[in-house]
């Protein structure tokens, strides 16, 4: 077991982009995928960038992160919330338990990364939600200027999403994605490591604004479309990146290509916080007529019993007496409210009178133990086809257009999973039933570290046999 | 060797009893914690971890944060 390993992070790449529409045109990942071992790999609830990297590299679920989003309610305070950092992750990632082992990795881009954490042997580059290159962003520090020289001078963390100036995006973006690679070879390349992982958000910003320009099924798809083949054209691209990465790594690394959650054409946004004042839950003290966040609304919190935010998946929040500042619900009544809800929105019926595939969690009986600032419940619209929107002033409920910004696409609860040893065909083995959180279990065995006895991830036994 | 790697796993600290008894109460109200050493573990790694980090400066400033809030909103994160 002397060999490294190495993953390939490609942030939000569903099964039926990478494996049915789109490997005969990628001659390296197929390589890969026809000598190696591939499937689906299922994220976690919720299937969010922000906790899905983490549940992967920790082995444990969002509950026991207690990270929800990328953006939590700081505490029981109405409008008071924080963007979630790598400090709020607090139990061990992978590197951190290699690293004690006296292991060495490499970190690049993995999220949430920003402010590098000071670990021994591990050179880390911070994430997409880094603020600016000016930022201190390396672990150790001195890494910075070696990164911005292997990036030309200038690192991308994340393309910058401007409405309807698709071009700009396109262009950004394959700089972005580039320049990552360069970085990614030059740190494999000059740093000794046992372990490296790099993530690449290029292709959830691609599916996010492109979605419709590239897949037919999608209701704003426009035959002969000038973006029609970027989906190819993007994907081709980074396998060439990959097929040069992989053979810098050379033929004592293992390789994973995976993704943290899928994605799927949207269909709609969901106007969650309308839907709860026409229910009774939210009272306005002037009711807001032009489109307005929930937090800089004029609610009246004496009289509002729930509300919900936004986002691929809607949070609900209970005011609860005791709890909230002018909470309303009493706090013996929460269960019996929360069932009361969840039931109604059970029946919430899409734009033409369809009933939605409705999904509604209690983080506690979902994670076995939900910490930190959590919902009170967690809802996916239609099978997380409509996005919920947390804006109000809307003359309907139901928008086709994302109320925050250009975005096609939704989140699907498949990701991809692809493990090649260059000293083995394997023939095209299928994996089953593999979990995000099976990941840093997997990979610890694989580099003989022992593993931490409370992760909920499980040992993929199929790559070792 | 099933034993051997429990034992690599866990090792055993001492905390006065009547520390252990409150704890003990306590997590019989609150639901959640199975155990006290699950608590215990669970508070540990919070103030070690708070320790570790103590060095970094507050991750975002005021600016950052509207920022990174505008992105993550045009990303439909928000």
């Amino acid at each position: 077991m002397s060999k490294r390993v190495a993953i390939i992070g490609l942030d939000s790449v569903p099964p039926e982009m990478m494996f049915d529409k789109l490997l005969d045109k990628l001659p390296n990942i197929k390589r890969m995928y026809d000598r190696g071992i591939h499937g689906d790999l299922e994220t976690c609830n919720p299937p969010i960038t922000v906790p899905a990297w983490m549940v992967m590299m920790t082995g444990k679920n969002p509950g026991k992160l207690g990270i929800y989003g990328f953006r939590h309610r700081r505490g029981f305070s109405y409008s008071d919330g924080y963007i979630v950092n790598s400090t709020t992750v607090k139990e061990d990632t992978v590197w951190q338990m290699l690293s004690r082992q006296g292991k060495k990795s490499i970190v690049l881009g993995v999220p949430p990364g920003y402010p590098p954490k000071a670990i021994e042997d591990t050179e880390i580059v911070s994430c997409f939600i880094t603020p600016g290159q000016d930022k201190q962003f390396t672990n150790p520090p001195e890494l910075k200027q070696e990164v911005l020289a292997a990036a030309g001078g200038k690192y991308i963390f994340d393309v910058t999403f401007r409405t309807e100036d698709r071009e700009a995006i396109r262009k950004e973006l394959f700089e972005m994605t580039e320049k990552r690679f360069d970085v990614a070879e030059y740190l494999a390349k000059t740093k000794p490591w046992d372990f490296f992982i790099m993530h690449e958000i290029g292709f959830d910003r691609l599916h996010h604004a492109f979605w419709k320009f590239f897949d037919p099924k999608h209701p704003k798809y426009v035959k002969g479309n000038q973006y029609e083949n970027l989906d190819e054209e993007y994907y081709k691209m980074v396998d060439d990146r990959i097929g040069r990465l992989v053979k810098l790594f050379g033929e004592d690394t293992i390789t994973f290509i995976v993704s943290d959650h899928g994605s799927k054409g949207m269909v709609g946004a969901f106007c969650v916080n309308q839907w709860l004042e026409q229910q009774g839950y939210i009272s306005f003290k002037t009711r807001p007529t032009k489109m307005t966040d929930i937090d800089k609304a004029e609610v009246d919190w004496t009289k509002t019993k729930a509300w919900g935010w936004g986002g691929y998946y809607a949070r609900i929040f209970f005011n609860v007496k005791g709890r909230e500042p002018t909470g309303v619900v009493e706090r013996k009544d929460l269960e019996a409210e929360k069932k009361k809800l969840s039931s109604l929105i059970m029946s919430i019926k899409d734009n033409n009178g369809k009933q939605m595939k409705n999904v509604v969690f209690e983080p506690d009986q979902l994670y076995g133990r939900a910490i930190g600032d959590k919902p009170d419940l967690m809802v996916y619209f239609d099978d997380l086809n409509w996005r919920s929107a947390g804006t109000v002033g809307h003359d309907s409920l139901y928008l086709f257009e994302n109320d925050t910004g250009p975005d096609d696409s939704v989140h699907s609860m498949m990701g991809i999973f692809i493990m090649y040893d260059p000293s083995k065909n394997l023939n095209s083995k299928i994996l089953k039933n593999a979990k995000i959180e099976d990941m840093a279990p997997t990979l610890l065995k694989m580099l003989g570290v022992p593993s931490v006895d409370d992760m909920d991830g499980h040992v993929l036994s199929e790559v070792f046999s | 060797m099933p034993q051997t790697t429990t034992q690599s796993k866990y090792t055993t600290v001492s905390i006065p009893i009547t520390l252990h008894d409150r704890i003990e109460k306590m997590i019989i109200k609150k639901s959640g914690f199975k155990s006290v050493s699950d608590y215990v573990t669970y508070v540990l790694r919070e103030v070690v971890a708070m320790h570790e980090t103590k060095d970094v400066p507050e991750p975002f400033t005021s600016t950052d944060v509207e920022e990174i809030k505008a992105r993550l909103k045009a990303l439909g994160y928000l």
